[in-house]
């Protein structure tokens, strides 16, 4: 019903424009008609104005950068080599940076995945619980959302610390044998499965409580209708829900995209800022590159690859979003 | 209404101006660079040294002497962490006012002279004293295409420190002699105290890759060598890939570092009284005394030995670390930092550094201050066969990329193979040598 209700106002806005000709109180005077397309321009000029200074010049600097020869000498000086698409040539024959593109395509699919997966989960339950217990999990959900990354991140480490880690003891007490002075990024995959725990952790809380407000927005009677009809709790989510639901979920995934697919920080911090080779995503490739190695030109290069990718990657999201809220 | 309306715009439309001429200011205010003529009223000059380098006592009675003849100006000290540190130089350095004198890593310092950062001392170089006398490898870290830029700082070169008590109870009663020797000895004491599971008998972070490097060049191998102006890496060489197998025998058996982690913590990990043995600079024996971050009680226990060479009777060379002292081209305190240079690389600072901080001071004139030191003094000895990284200006690179960190990873973790992991290295290691910079 709530769900219905949504329509009437968009259509109503829709009727203004015919319903204003007959009703003009103030003629507006020629000067001023003339004048009147100019002001959504200068209202948006200095919203524009910023944007351009804080994204559109670090944006063009980025650009530039990834065409120039520009390495410490440069830095100090100020000024790059020209040098037309050699930076980029250098890494699309390196076969490095194809192990790179997988390992970032496998991990932000999988951390994405895990998280849509487990945010609907939570967001269910959130929504089968009585009031005092949804309130205790949705306030675990905020807390866990409103802490600090780094400070998340350095919990996690020391909970994973190989000699003093709670993990390590804890399965050592439930007698699982191994777990003693055990590292966990002594092998990328467990090291990779440390890391998705923290990221998917991090951006569930997000995903779930969304989840949670766009379920509330599902029609109960429709449910109900499907439920009557003899349909199973995983039909009645699959048919009813999942479609109600799909622009959020599309909203979401493209985030969650977004975000996964440019993690940093994680293995930044868990890692001790020194990752080996065997850790590195797109991200921590192209900061090694510049600030690592000093390779400004040739990381700028990685990045602008990384965007081009990402926005592959989203192309399809906001295809599939136009199309479920379009007309 | 509309007029509120309208000022409310003017107010936006004003702020955006000033943003967007802020921006520009910002911008411009790297132009301005080169005032570098001294300028009048007082004067504050920054300083960055690396963290442990000089004892805090020492720090202080330079600025004290210093302040004598500048009564006015100002010296402000800034301690700074290794991890990560060629970043943060980098940024200093790209700015209009980076600090004025900084302490440098000898393997880095040809990185900054050849991109232009620090200042010509050629012509200062008679101010200093012992300059006749000053370590010869320091000197040719400062000396960049026969110009010096920098002054020599302090050396230090590895040795490893052990527990006597641990020693004694093992029924190890002779020093090891040879690497054979260093092994069984590791494996006694293993035998002995092995049933604690945080012991280690030869403590070895995976990362520690200047103690990695005696193994390599004792099996007569190197990281590179340059053939008619090219590098070429060759830790994949017989002998290099010999070091590192014999130095992972000794880390499988007889270490239960972290095999991921360095070595930044080992003085106070050591402190804690589950380790038999770390490879360490001389001055480390006071972080592990320390009655803050260590244990004083230790006291009586710490001896040290050097690091015995595969042939008996002989000691492996090893890597000669040390810093050297910049002054920023950019700095526009050339003379104060020039003052503060010259103190604490002068005699009376060096010999308070070699006592107090137990470093090796920068001259040999200075390096019988530790003469009748039986602890300092092994310290002392292994410099005199010790080795360099390869001398170029890419080598800093090398540092930054993790390439030796990562290799040795690798192997104590079985990610990969001896042979694997050094080939990789080499590869990695020759291309950024040769990388044109």
């Amino acid at each position: 019903m709530r769900a219905v209700e949504t329509r009437p106002p968009s259509s109503r806005r829709r009727a203004t424009p015919a319903e204003r000709p007959p009703a003009p109180r103030r003629r507006p005077g020629a000067r001023a008609r003339r004048l009147r397309p100019l002001v959504p321009y200068t209202l948006l000029a200095p919203a524009l104005l910023v944007l351009a200074a804080i994204l559109g010049f670090p944006l063009y600097r980025l650009l530039s950068l990834s065409f120039q020869q520009y390495g410490l000498k440069e830095l100090f000086a100020g000024r790059g080599t020209f040098i037309g698409l050699r930076n980029y040539q250098d890494i699309l024959t390196d076969p490095f940076f194809w192990t790179v593109v997988a390992r970032t395509m496998v991990f932000a699919g999988v951390a994405v995945g895990l998280t849509m997966g487990l945010g609907t989960l939570v967001a269910l339950l959130l929504r089968n619980l009585a009031r005092p217990m949804r309130v205790l999990v949705t306030a675990g959900l905020v807390a866990a959302w409103a802490m600090p990354t780094l400070t998340a991140i350095s919990i996690w480490q020391w909970m994973f610390d190989f000699e003093f880690g709670v993990v390590n003891w804890l399965l050592t007490r439930l007698g699982v044998d191994g777990f003693e002075q055990h590292n966990w990024f002594d092998q990328p995959l467990q090291g990779f499965t440390v890391i998705m725990i923290v990221v998917v952790w991090g951006a569930l809380p997000f995903v779930a409580i969304t989840l949670h407000a766009g379920l509330t927005q599902v029609p109960a009677e429709l449910e109900e209708a499907a439920r009557v009809d003899g349909a199973g709790a995983w039909q009645v989510f699959r048919h009813i829900t999942l479609p109600v639901m799909k622009p959020i979920f599309l909203i979401l995934a493209t985030l969650s995209t977004i975000w996964d697919f440019k993690v940093f920080t994680q293995i930044w911090v868990l890692l001790n800022q020194r990752p080996s080779r065997e850790y590195f995503l797109l991200g921590i490739w192209s900061y090694s590159e510049s600030f690592g190695v000093t390779r400004y030109g040739k990381g700028a290069a990685i990045a602008v690859i990384m965007v081009i990718l990402l926005l592959l990657v989203t192309s399809f999201y906001v295809r599939q979003m136009l199309r479920a809220v379009g007309p | 209404m509309s007029k509120s309306r309208r000022s409310r715009l003017t107010a936006i439309l004003a702020l955006a101006v000033a943003l967007v001429l802020g921006v520009a200011a910002c911008g411009d205010s790297g132009g301005d660079g080169d005032q570098s003529t001294a300028q009048s009223g007082p004067r504050t000059m920054t300083i960055w040294l690396m963290e442990g380098s000089a004892p805090p006592k020492v720090v202080d009675a330079v600025n004290a002497e210093w302040k004598k003849a500048h009564p006015n100006d100002t010296v402000k000290v800034e301690l700074q962490q290794w991890n990560n540190i060629t970043t943060k130089l980098d940024a200093a350095f790209a700015g209009s006012s980076p600090p004025d004198v900084v302490e440098l890593g000898n393997t880095l310092v040809s990185k900054y002279a050849a991109a232009g950062a620090l200042q010509d001392l050629t012509g200062s170089r008679g101010e200093f004293e012992n300059n006749q006398a000053w370590l010869q490898s320091l000197t040719e870290s400062c000396t960049m295409d026969g110009k010096l830029v920098c002054a020599p700082y302090l050396a230090g070169s590895r040795a490893v420190i052990y527990r006597k008590s641990m020693f004694a109870k093992a029924g190890i009663t002779e020093l090891p002699a040879s690497l054979e020797e260093l092994q069984a000895a590791s494996e006694k004491l293993m035998a002995t105290f092995g049933s604690d599971k945080r012991f280690s008998a030869f403590y070895f972070p995976g990362k520690y890759w200047y103690a990695a490097l005696p193994f390599v060049w004792d099996h007569g191998g190197d990281i590179a060598v340059q053939d008619g102006g090219q590098w070429r890496g060759t830790l994949d060489s017989a002998e290099a890939q010999a070091g590192l197998t014999a130095l992972k025998q000794l880390v499988d058996c007889c270490s239960r570092a972290d095999k991921q982690g360095d070595e930044l913590k080992q003085d106070q990990t050591f402190a804690q009284g589950h380790i038999a043995m770390i490879v360490a600079n001389g001055w480390e024996k006071g972080v592990i005394l320390d009655p803050k971050e260590g244990n004083p009680k230790l006291e009586k226990d710490l001896a040290a030995f050097p690091l015995p060479s595969r042939t008996s009777g002989q000691t492996a060379p090893v890597f000669l670390g040390g810093s050297d002292l910049g002054i920023a081209a950019k700095s526009k305190n050339q003379d104060l930092a020039l003052d503060w240079v010259k103190l604490l690389a002068g005699t009376n600072f060096q010999t308070q550094m070699a006592t107090v901080g137990g470093v090796i001071p920068n001259s040999t004139t200075l390096l019988d201050v530790h003469a009748d030191d039986p602890y300092l003094s092994v310290f002392d000895a292994t410099a005199k066969n010790s080795r360099f990284t390869p001398t170029s200006p890419n080598w800093a690179n090398v540092e930054a990329a993790n390439i030796l960190p990562d290799m040795l990873v690798s192997i104590f973790t079985e990610r990969a193979s001896v042979a694997d992991a050094t080939k990789e290295a080499s590869t990695r290691i020759t291309e950024t040598l040769n990388a044109g910079s």
